[in-house]
């Protein structure tokens, strides 16, 4: 019962957001500039807290120094240099699958 | 590319008109090259709800309920660490808050929709869409056809996102331990974000996060999760406001270089 009223309120919340500027605003500059220099900074604050999280911690601790890691370097570096999604993706899990058959 | 002007016009299927199928065909094109990645997001949520012991129909009911996988993930890892509920829900809350950007920016593109469909679009609004409809909106001048074309990226959209779900909830024990399927987590945020980091201010945003993040790992709760962000976020705006006060001390116009948001999930 908890974990739904968990998502429920979430759901609703989020829905608000979603909502707030199609509902009251008709132009983007009402937004004053502070605010909006801060939710801009929302996505890579909270993608980059996840995917630091993921990475180096398991359950509080530090993560053992392995594949996961060195996956994860190839993954940035083939999405720094094409720029791309989906090649980012390909490259970061064939090398984790290499790296796991590798035994490390 | 289809050009809009060239649309069919004919008998209604479903109630539903010939023109406006082919505008929502439009919109699923457009979007289609992101369907896959939002399946396999789904795919690797499903599998964290089923990793987390998390009651599998409530999981697959958040893809609905919530829509937004990034905070769906965090909400689930601070249940995973015993967080009181209200901790949960601020995070992942917190995480969609770069929607009122969306929001924002979709107001004016979407000012002569009737009411209910911008309470179902706004629904379906992710990252995805919301940057489509606004990439197409000049595309598409008339705001019958526009809203059709932006629920027929929409509404796919949605809909692998939560197949996804499920399939990962299925699929989730019968994959085996040894694969370590979580890696899907970091893989997939990294391959959503690193691509659009241009600006320096995201990346102080984003190493500010990371620092909390680890540093406070001893923190209960998932907490350090939601401190990173808030401090990441603080960072990343006062690195922007100084930049600008610097660059106009400097004669150059003050800047809103890129008012274009985020791409994110």
């Amino acid at each position: 019962m908890r974990v739904w009223l968990i998502f429920i309120a979430a759901g609703i919340g989020t829905y608000l957001i979603r909502l707030s500027g199609v509902l009251l605003l008709s132009d983007e500059e009402r937004i004053p500039l502070p605010v909006r220099r801060a939710l801009r900074m929302v996505g890579p604050a909270a993608i980059g807290a996840i995917i630091v999280s993921a990475l180096f911690l398991d359950h509080g601790q530090w993560r053992a120094f392995g594949a996961w890691h060195l996956a994860a370097l190839v993954a940035i570096g083939v999405a720094v240099w094409k720029r791309s999604m989906g090649w980012s993706m390909l490259a970061g899990a064939v090398a984790f699958a290499a790296l796991l058959l590798a035994g490390l | 590319m289809t050009d809009p002007a060239a649309a069919p016009r004919g008998r209604a299927v479903l109630g539903i008109g010939r023109l406006q199928w082919a505008d929502s065909w439009a919109g699923l094109k457009a979007i289609s090259p992101l369907l896959i990645g939002s399946a396999a997001f789904g795919l690797a949520f499903g599998a964290l709800v089923d990793v987390a012991g998390i009651n599998p129909w409530a999981g697959a009911s958040a893809s609905v309920i919530v829509v937004a996988g990034a905070s769906q993930i965090a909400i689930v890892e601070a249940m995973r660490a015993n967080a009181p509920a209200l901790i949960a829900v601020l995070t992942g809350v917190l995480i969609n808050a770069r929607f009122a950007l969306y929001s924002a920016a979709l107001a004016p593109v979407w000012a002569e929709f009737p009411l209910r469909w911008k309470l179902l679009l706004s629904y379906l609004m992710t990252d995805q869409s919301a940057v489509t409809s606004l990439q197409w909106a000049e595309r598409y001048p008339d705001p019958v056809r526009r809203r059709w074309f932006t629920l027929g990226g929409a509404v796919p959209f949605v809909g692998v996102w939560v197949l996804g779900t499920v399939a990962g909830i299925l699929l989730g024990p019968v994959i085996p331990t040894s694969w370590q399927i979580g890696f899907i987590v970091p893989l997939m945020f990294i391959a959503v974000l690193v691509p659009g980091l241009r600006r320096p201010a995201e990346l102080v945003t984003l190493a500010v996060a990371a620092g909390v993040v680890l540093a406070a790992r001893g923190l209960p709760y998932g907490l350090n999760i939601l401190f990173g962000i808030i401090a990441g976020i603080i960072a990343g705006a006062a690195w922007e406001t100084l930049a600008d006060a610097h660059a106009r001390r400097r004669g150059t116009p003050p800047g809103e270089r890129g008012t274009e948001a985020e791409t994110a999930t």
